[in-house]
């Protein structure tokens, strides 16, 4: 049976909502974005937002919560998605690697029609909401395997269609004009100019114990049953080469050094982490504050 | 003035008026959501009871308690729910997602509140998927107690009881977490779906520096935002004050007029428009509304002990001298003065001239209370 982590990354966007407006922050850069709900939340309430990250289904997603204003999938295009279309001809076999490991015989038959369908959509916008919806189905999966006994049993397309409708209600636009963008941290800071730099940096190695339900579904996006998030992270500045701590300690001040054009800085850490990353953000700016809401939940807001 | 009596230095007493106001505060957030009479207090109860069977401990119990019962209040103020903001039904029901956020916001600035009342308004509606609001958490981000409160939400909006098991199942995985589900199963079975009613947890309030009138003017300050009328208890309170103290009313009823000035307001906060843009203060047609609101203020104060003889008060405030209004039609010795006091100094805080309330002596007010508060206005002016 797959293991899913205890504790998984908190961003509360509502907070650092409360964080920006307490210092006028109408823009935002995070280079780490990860699943950018947080991001939306935050283009709702009128901040232009700019993600990037280095797994494609999270910017994928990001396309559809982030840059996208105004498309939805209707009925008729979900429809065409949950389900094997006649006259189309489907990769049945791709995810059979995961058969009898993770999943049925049918849901990989399920995971491949849904990616062959979600890569015939007309646009990205679609397709993020698409792989956002689908995600959440092969999510549910993947927990029934911790609960067999307490959940039901929902039929894939039905579990996939209610997922999908769904987004529908994230859609929405701030008259801002909103980014995501797939790369390293530091590209994506070079990129764009904003307000303020949001930095939930991966703790060190954290990609040999990265979330199945993350990992799996970069896997599922690829078409690559195979795939491991080593791959993605490999050359990154916090992939292999940061495994010691100074190493990876020297990878987060370069950050912060590159940093210094955003007037605010945002650090999100944990009680456990704080120690290693506090030092390194006061070195690189005059004036910390730190919010503590939670042992998990730490900010630290740098300006200079 | 010192609104409510002494504590003499107890600090029990004390935070047990600071209970009161808290759940006086969180039953005007359920109206102004829409919620029936009672709703908190049957949400915190249940969401206590699903704590208890998980085995939760009492502090966490507390804490709990306290955001059930406060659970709404950031619909108060909230644009998807307060008066002036006609906005489209997408962005209403966006709007509304950040009622708990607001809340939170509130219940953060309450020092009297537990470090983790705040958060577990804030993500009350969090569901365990990732697709509940505000902020979108997912999995084991969510603190279990906002699952507490979550299930004991939708439990008590459920439409059909007999069916609500079977539908809490279904979301299992799905808005809540699957042993939060195991959880409420069990507590199903043991009390066959009976809400126990919970105590307010006294002990469980820390000692803050803030006091119980202090807390209620701010809320009434909150109320008043939300009514589009802001600092309209303040105005009301000077007048009243000035114009019972000229009629020498007893220390007692002082007291419960300043409490119902600071109440009034409540009984407003679930209509759709402010009560005197509907009506002309002094007119006979606002006699129901007026009334309605009067009732809705009192019902809401009048299950909290310290509130009660206000919330009397209150409710005669759309009574007629002559006897012709509203809710009970009664007249001249039968109205209690406060109540006249109270509603003469509404109506005049609201004129643009004052001395109209003249014409209204001898059938709408005691022709004793307008001169009383026209000699009032005539030395503020």
């Amino acid at each position: 049976m797959i293991e899913l982590p205890e504790r998984t990354r908190r961003i509360s966007p509502s907070r650092l909502h409360e964080i920006l407006l307490e210092h006028d922050g109408k823009s935002l850069v995070d280079p780490f974005m990860g699943l950018p709900t947080h991001l939306n939340y935050l283009k709702r309430h009128g901040i232009a937002v700019h993600g990037g990250d280095l797994l494609e289904w999270f910017v994928r997603v990001g396309e559809g919560l982030i840059s996208n204003d105004h498309t939805y999938l209707r009925d008729a295009e979900v429809a065409e998605i949950v389900e094997m279309l006649p006259g189309r001809i489907y990769s049945l076999d791709l995810f059979k690697a995961w058969e009898g490991v993770f999943f049925t015989e049918e849901q990989c038959v399920y995971l491949g029609v849904w990616h062959d369908n979600v890569r015939n959509l007309r646009s990205d916008q679609q397709t993020g909401l698409a792989v956002l919806g689908l995600w959440r189905a092969f999510c549910y999966w993947l927990q029934k395997t911790q609960s067999p006994d307490d959940m039901q049993d929902i039929p894939p397309s039905e579990l996939a269609w209610s997922y999908i409708r769904q987004t529908e209600q994230w859609v929405t636009s701030n008259l801002r004009r909103n980014t995501v963008r797939q790369g390293d941290v530091l590209s994506t800071m070079s990129a764009r100019n904003a307000d303020a730099l949001f930095l939930a940096p991966p703790p060190r190695n954290s990609f040999r114990s990265a979330d199945a339900r993350i990992w799996m579904w970069e896997a599922w996006w690829q078409g690559n049953p195979y795939f491991t998030i080593e791959h993605a992270y490999r050359d990154s500045l916090l992939g292999a080469r940061a495994a010691d701590t100074h190493s990876y300690a020297r990878a987060i001040a370069s950050i912060l050094s590159s940093a210094e054009k955003f007037p605010l800085l945002i650090v999100q850490t944990t009680e456990q982490r704080i120690g290693e990353v506090e030092p390194l953000v006061r070195n690189a700016r005059p004036r910390v504050k730190t919010i503590a809401p939670h042992p998990y939940e730490i900010y630290l807001v740098a300006t200079r | 003035m010192t609104l409510f009596q002494d504590t003499g230095g107890d600090p029990r007493a004390a935070r047990a008026l600071v209970a009161d106001v808290l759940a006086w505060f969180g039953a005007v957030g359920d109206a102004a959501m829409g919620n029936a009479p009672g709703f908190a207090l049957r949400k915190a109860s249940l969401a206590v009871a699903l704590a208890k069977t998980a085995g939760s401990s009492e502090s966490e119990q507390h804490a709990l308690y306290l955001a059930g019962r406060l659970h709404a209040i950031g619909a108060i103020g909230n644009r998807a729910f307060r008066k002036g903001d006609a906005l489209p039904e997408r962005v209403t029901r966006m709007e509304s997602w950040d009622v708990p956020a607001q809340g939170a916001r509130i219940c953060e600035t309450i020092a009297a509140l537990p470090h983790e009342t705040p958060d577990i308004v804030r993500w009350q509606h969090e569901a365990w998927d990732g697709t509940g609001y505000p902020d979108s958490l997912r999995w084991t981000g969510i603190p279990r107690p906002a699952q507490f409160l979550a299930l004991a939400d939708r439990y008590l909006h459920a439409a059909d009881p007999e069916e609500v098991l079977g539908h809490i199942g279904l979301e299992s995985g799905r808005a809540f977490n699957p042993e939060t589900v195991r959880t409420f199963t069990m507590w199903f079975h043991l009390s066959a779906g009976d809400v126990e009613i919970a105590e307010m947890p006294i002990d469980g309030l820390l000692d803050a520096p803030t006091d119980a009138q202090s807390l209620l003017e701010r809320f009434a300050d909150l109320v008043d935002a939300h009514n589009a009328v802001d600092g309209r208890w303040r105005r009301v309170a000077l007048l009243a004050d000035a114009t019972a103290a000229s009629l020498a009313l007893s220390d007692e009823e002082l007291h419960e007029l300043g409490i119902a000035c600071r109440i009034f307001g409540a009984g407003e906060v679930d209509e759709p428009t402010v009560e005197d843009d509907a009506f002309d203060p002094l007119a006979r047609l606002g006699v129901d509304h007026r009334a309605r609101n009067a009732r809705a203020a009192s019902a809401l104060a009048l299950p909290i002990a310290s509130l009660r003889a206000a919330s009397a008060i209150v409710d005669a405030r759309g009574e007629w001298f002559d006897g012709t209004g509203k809710p009970s039609g009664r007249a001249r010795k039968d109205i209690p003065i406060a109540a006249g006091v109270l509603a003469a100094a509404i109506a005049f805080e609201r004129l643009d001239r004052g001395e109209r309330i003249d014409t209204t002596a001898g059938t709408q007010f005691d022709p004793v209370i307008v001169r009383a508060l026209m000699e009032v206005a005539k030395q503020r002016a």
